[in-house]
């Protein structure tokens, strides 16, 4: 069937070209765990999604 | 990966994982600033020489000398700035020219009709790259219910992604305030066209 053919060209293409990273799962667990914890904004540092709101809401107004 | 790994995962295809695990790392890297565990992990990748890899190898080379302050200033000077940030990374502004048109609303609708939603206490609209990013890896992943199949993933590409990401990982790449976020805009970029092609080939 063509759809099979199609289907497995797709994986075969997408298998030779993420195997050029294989190691990005790593990093995706910390993102994660980042997200969860970006959710309560401002530290020490001041910049988080307060600020970014602020500057995007600036930029926004034309 | 064992076949074990690949249940635990949601049952999808090794090559839907490694493209969910893209899309969240490019979204963790463009939601804010890093964290010291995020630079350190990703000082750990390695890349063979596709454009892919080559990108991913040069993130990790300037995550091993970057500080995690160094690269607070760069996020900020480069998404936030004083007055605005030297890019503006929403498909609304990259597809008309104006933040909050068309696409948003039309992303609005979608998410509405996939089950996804923001955040409560998230206010950014929702067309920026990393929600976009973050969105992709969920429907492939299936963490908004079941995985997406390939038609919907591919119509949520081409509408959302497709017409502009490249664009401005391009962008990226080439900014001014970018050296931590070049290898970024790099990996992107790559990684947008093996989807693009991808999508062409199947479904």
């Amino acid at each position: 069937m063509s759809e099979d053919r199609k289907g497995s060209s797709r994986r075969d293409f997408l298998k030779l070209a993420s195997t050029a990273a294989p190691a990005a799962a790593v990093a995706t667990m910390a993102g994660t765990d980042d997200a969860e914890a970006a959710v309560e904004g401002g530290t020490a540092t001041g910049y988080r999604k307060t600020e970014h709101v602020k500057k995007y809401l600036d930029s926004a107004r034309f | 990966m064992t076949k074990a790994q690949q249940a635990s995962r949601g049952d999808i295809a090794e090559e839907d994982v490694l493209r969910a695990d893209l899309y969240d790392l490019l979204s963790a890297l463009l939601a804010r600033p890093p964290s010291r565990t995020l630079i350190d992990q990703v000082s750990t990748l390695e890349g063979d020489s596709s454009a892919l890899g080559q990108g991913v190898g040069a993130l990790s080379r300037v995550a091993r000398a970057a500080t995690g302050q160094a690269v607070e200033r760069e996020f900020n000077q480069l998404f936030i700035g004083v007055g605005r940030g030297e890019l503006l990374p929403y498909a609304s502004y990259y597809m008309t020219g104006f933040l909050n048109e068309k696409p948003l609303a039309r992303l609005r609708s979608d998410m509405a009709r996939l089950s996804i939603s923001r955040a409560e206490n998230v206010y950014e609209p929702e067309d920026n790259i990393a929600s976009l990013a973050e969105m992709m890896g969920g429907l492939i992943r299936g963490r908004f219910g079941q995985p997406a199949d390939l038609k919907t993933q591919k119509d949520f590409f081409a509408t959302h992604l497709g017409p502009w990401a490249g664009h401005f990982f391009t962008d990226l790449e080439g900014a001014k305030g970018s050296v931590f976020y070049a290898p970024v805009g790099a990996i992107g970029r790559a990684f947008m066209e093996i989807e693009r092609e991808a999508f062409r080939m199947g479904g």
